[in-house]
């Protein structure tokens, strides 16, 4: 009985470090413009897509361009190498994953935040006026 | 008025449930039949009172009461019954609604099939349940504390702070916000339903766990539990695939799965109802591993509770496409976690010391250690997937503001787990349906799967040009497994039919697994230029303007109409045209694009669509969303769709103006469409009488031939005819008729043809009646210097080739399938069983 559990243990322990690490190395963090500049590394930007300022796609390099506010009111132009992604103009906030360089964000990766719905007037607002 | 009917009900079938919860602890207790009776009739009652309070909520979402929040936010009256339907569940609140219902069907079965042994604890468990699940929707505040969402709140009590409320507190909005088009999609009708059928029946073997615990009956429970967990493992894969499909096939999420949070939380309790499902066929056949049963069957419902947890407390945020968000659950969903996991270690802990335990170790060359083994291996992984998903809890220990993991994570995690147990699956199945001597006769019956399963992967690896070692070894072990448990099915088959669900199940996991791998080996498909370019911007020799290198390579390139692009090498693909219908939304594009196989000339057509997401659009800024089309085959599918289009941007500026309405949005949308595009960009136009061709924005109608009387003709004229043609331009409304004329003359002892050309007045170009083909009986004009005029038609469009996607989908239907019979036997086992307790009980 007693080697197995040695075994056991010793294996669980490894294990977990193991998976603890990768965890730890395969999860980043959001930040802002600012330090993604500094970095340099592959980030995650949370943010609000800058509806003033010009984007659209770009047919020739096919990339499609916006401006972004991040939580820290920096803002930053993006360029995204796919086409812009369903729901873009509903959503509420944005994640773009990528690397920033020279000021620009380019992100090949994005996840769009759709509202809630919940508390959405908006709607209610133009029924109204 | 309905909407106090309707949260009275809600309240009334709360006090119901908790009545009923007393009621059972008492006859668990007691061993007291009548007041099980007793708590029934509760549990029937607060059912009755939650459908009324659902039909109420149905009622008024078909009724288009937009006084009523729920129905504000989730519809709109422009959808159809069906939708108004599905919105019934859209929302969280009534997301519950549907969960508590589901529990209360399976529910109702329980007091009908379970034997006198467990009926009142597993009640007593299905009703704590059903009290905690009823507590989110009741929307009742007790001292100060706010309980639950009602889906009967107003809309004036949601946005009481708004001007148009305070001046006029009876204002009843005239539309309501409308149901994302995303999920205006048929899978919405059977996807929701499935996964909360299945979120119920997962309450069954906790239920009869801790009525096992309870009871000091640690042995007969598995009998009854075992076809309900199988049914609620069928349910959740039934519900992982249709999401899977959904999220591929319309939802351009770009794949089947994506490790999503929302995903992960149908997939973990399914892992670990996988795993008891296993340590209670170990129980049954050798009556150990009774605590294994327990605990999994107690982690499948915590889990199920602890995901909804996080999906639905706001808490994953910024981490899932699916936004929930906090209603002001937060603490009653973990009142409910942490409810549920007490019961589950205060019961185990009680109990632990007689619990029965092995006398003996198990040998290591056995069933049941395989098995066994098997279900730890299911446990790591559901903990490497819960880990995972806890990333914004978890991580926090490694970063500040953790993002979920990367995918590859998952994978790297999940997958060698996934081997060995395609490996375990094939050992055991051995074991279980034969008798071994010893370990070498054992050992000596796995050559043949092993010899035939190197031989067909060395041909796959061959063939489909495998150079990664990792991927032979990962295909090999599939092979493996599909031909051990293949050899086992064939074998069991002509015994007896109803035995085979194991080893099918095994053979779709093992299919799946092959399915999975053409995942390594998705691609986008690209022209020569887009590949070259690629090339050179991996080279670094792609200088943008601010003179700074471009890392982002391409993957969608540009078509224009009727000009073939040669890509992969494999396909000439061809944009051909590109029609608006309204047949399923305002304003919906369906682009026509040929693929033509270099080497076999065989084509095919795919129709990927764009709209514009009504809901969320105004005039000045519509939302454009893709559906893409996929192009199934056996071994490889071809994911298609179109980002942009000259269409899309000449309708989006047509359509701009500044009212902002969506139904002024639908009503511009549909009015004075371009029809379709060109199929031509030559001038020229063949064309029988009566037949009308488009030429970019023009139309061009030939109405008929004009018999020209000898008089008119030239002199020397043979013969000669006039063609009376129609030009409309489709953008102005402009429009002209001419009559050009074709005749032949003879001149120094030949022919020649005179057709003069004719210049238009309304139009800056000119138009000839070239010739007659007389073999195909067109005309033939040429509308010289058009082509000036034609707007470029073009689209982008985005191609992938997404290998083995159809060999995934096998690998889950022949998973369901396997399900599907060991429901079946189990049930059968169980009704036999029950049969015989009665008969024995009479005696």
């Amino acid at each position: 009985m007693k080697p197995r559990v040695i075994i056991g243990t010793v294996a669980i322990v490894i294990f977990t470090s193991l998976l603890m690490w990768n965890f730890g190395n395969s999860i980043g963090s959001y930040v802002g413009f600012e330090d993604a500049e500094l970095s340099g590394n592959r980030v995650h930007v949370i943010g609000k897509w800058v509806q003033e300022k010009p984007h659209g796609f770009d047919n020739e390099r096919m990339v499609f361009t916006f401006y972004m506010q991040d939580e820290y009111e920096q803002v930053r132009r993006v360029s995204y190498n796919r086409p812009k992604p369903n729901n873009f103009e509903d959503a509420e906030s944005l994640v773009v994953v990528g690397t920033m360089r020279n000021g620009v964000l380019y992100s090949d990766d994005m996840l769009v935040k759709c509202p809630s719905k919940y508390n959405d007037a908006s709607n209610l607002e133009i029924s109204m006026n | 008025m309905i909407g106090i009917l309707g949260s009275s009900a809600l309240v009334l079938a709360f006090l119901a449930s908790l009545g009923a919860f007393v009621l059972y602890f008492l006859a668990s207790q007691k061993n007291d039949v009548k007041l099980e009776k007793l708590g029934h009739l509760l549990f029937g009652l607060k059912g009755a009172l939650v459908f009324f309070a659902s039909a109420l909520l149905v009622y008024l979402l078909l009724t288009n009461q937009f006084q009523y929040f729920y129905v504000y936010n989730y519809t709109s009256s422009d959808l159809s019954n069906v939708y108004l339907w599905a919105a019934f569940y859209s929302g969280q609140e009534g997301s519950f609604l549907l969960w508590i219902l589901c529990g209360y069907l399976v529910g109702m079965g329980l007091i009908k099939w379970t034997g006198d042994t467990y009926r009142s604890p597993v009640m007593f468990f299905m009703t704590l349940t059903q009290v905690f699940l009823l507590s989110m929707v009741i929307g009742v505040t007790l001292f100060g504390v706010h309980i639950g969402a009602s889906p009967f709140r107003l809309t004036a009590q949601e946005f009481a702070h708004l001007p148009v409320f305070i001046s006029n507190p009876s204002f009843v909005p005239a539309e309501g916000s409308g149901l994302n088009d995303l999920l205006r999609s048929p899978w919405i009708i059977i996807h929701p339903p499935v996964i909360f059928l299945g979120f119920a029946m997962m309450a069954v073997p906790f239920a009869f766990a801790l009525a096992s615990l309870w009871k000091r009956k640690y042995h007969e429970w598995i009998h009854p539990a075992l076809p309900w967990t199988l049914g609620a493992n069928l349910c959740l894969l039934v519900a992982i695939f249709l999401g899977g499909y959904w999220a591929y096939e319309t939802l351009s999420f770009g794949g089947y799965w994506a490790w999503d949070p929302v995903e992960n939380a149908s997939l973990v309790p399914w892992i670990l109802g996988t795993a008891g499902i296993h340590t209670m066929l170990i129980q049954k056949r050798s009556k150990i591993a009774h605590k294994a049963s327990i605990i999994f069957a107690i982690l499948a419902y915590v889990t199920i509770v602890y995901q909804t947890f996080l999906t639905r407390s706001g808490i994953l945020g910024d981490a899932s496409v699916h936004s929930f968000v906090d209603l002001g659950l937060y603490n009653q969903l973990l009142l409910f976690i942490v409810a549920v996991s007490l019961s589950g270690v205060i019961l185990y802990a009680l109990r632990m010391r007689e619990l029965p335990t092995q006398k003996s170790e198990t040998p290591i060359f056995s069933r049941e250690f395989f098995m066994f083994s098997g279900a730890m291996t299911l446990l790591i992984v559901s903990l490497v997937i819960i880990i995972g998903t806890s990333a914004p809890i978890i991580g926090r220990l490694f970063v500040a503001n953790p993002t979920p993991p990367q995918p590859q994570f998952y994978n790297d995690w999940t997958l060698p787990f996934a081997l060995a147990i395609a490996v375990l699956t094939v050992l055991t199945q051995y074991l279980w349906w034969n008798k071994y001597k010893d370990t070498e006769s054992f050992a000596g019956s796995l050559i043949t799967p092993t010899v035939s399963a190197s031989f067909i992967s060395v041909a796959l690896i061959i063939v489909a040009q495998v150079t990664n070692i990792i991927y032979m070894v990962y295909l090999f072990i599939a092979v493996f497994s599909i031909i051990g448990n293949g050899m086992v099915m064939t074998k069991l088959v002509k015994k007896s039919p109803k035995m085979i669900g194991g080893s099918v199940t095994h053979i779709g996991f093992a299919v799946m697994l092959i399915g999975f791998l053409g995942a390594a080996y998705d691609s986008p498909m690209l022209d020569r230029n887009t590949i070259n370019y690629n090339a050179a911007v991996e080279r670094g020799e792609v200088i943008d303007d601010d003179g700074f290198p471009v890392h982002q390579t391409l993957e969608v390139m540009k078509l224009d109409i009727n000009q073939p692009r040669r890509v992969n090498d494999e396909y000439f693909v061809t944009f051909r045209d590109a029609t608006i219908s309204h047949d399923n939304r305002p304003g919906e594009q369906r682009y026509t694009i040929e693929f033509e196989h270099v080497r076999t000339g065989k084509t095919f057509v795919v129709n990927p669509v764009v709209y514009p997401m009504i809901a969320n659009s105004t005039a000045g800024n519509i939302s454009w969303t893709v559906d893409p089309e996929v192009q199934m085959g056996w071994l490889r599918d071809i994911y298609v769709y179109v980002s942009n289009s000259s269409m899309v941007e000449r309708e989006s500026s047509r359509v701009q103006d500044e009212s902002s309405s969506f139904q002024a949005v639908a009503d511009r949308l549909m009015n004075g469409y371009e029809q379709s595009l060109t199929p031509e960009v030559n001038n020229l136009v063949r064309l029988r009488p009566g037949a009308t061709r488009n030429l970019g924005q023009y139309k061009v109608e030939f109405d008929r031939f004009i018999n020209v009387s000898e008089e008119d003709l030239p002199e020397n004229a043979v013969v000669g005819v006039q063609a009376s043609i129609n030009i409309t331009n489709s953008q102005t409304r402009q429009t002209e008729t001419v009559t050009p004329l074709y005749a032949i003359l003879y001149d120094d002892g030949r022919n020649t043809i005179h057709s003069p050309v004719v210049e238009l007045e309304n139009f800056d170009f000119d138009l000839m009646f070239e010739t007659i083909d007389t073999a195909t009986d067109e005309a033939h004009f040429r509308l010289i210097g058009i082509e000036e005029y034609i707007e470029d038609e073009w689209i982008i469009i985005a191609i992938e080739r997404k290998p083995l996607v159809s060999v995934v989908w096998l690998g889950t239907f022949l998973l369901m399938f396997g399900f599907s019979i060991a429901i079946y036997r189990r049930w059968e086992d169980q009704r036999v069983r029950t049969k015989q307790d009665r008969h024995y009980g009479d005696e």
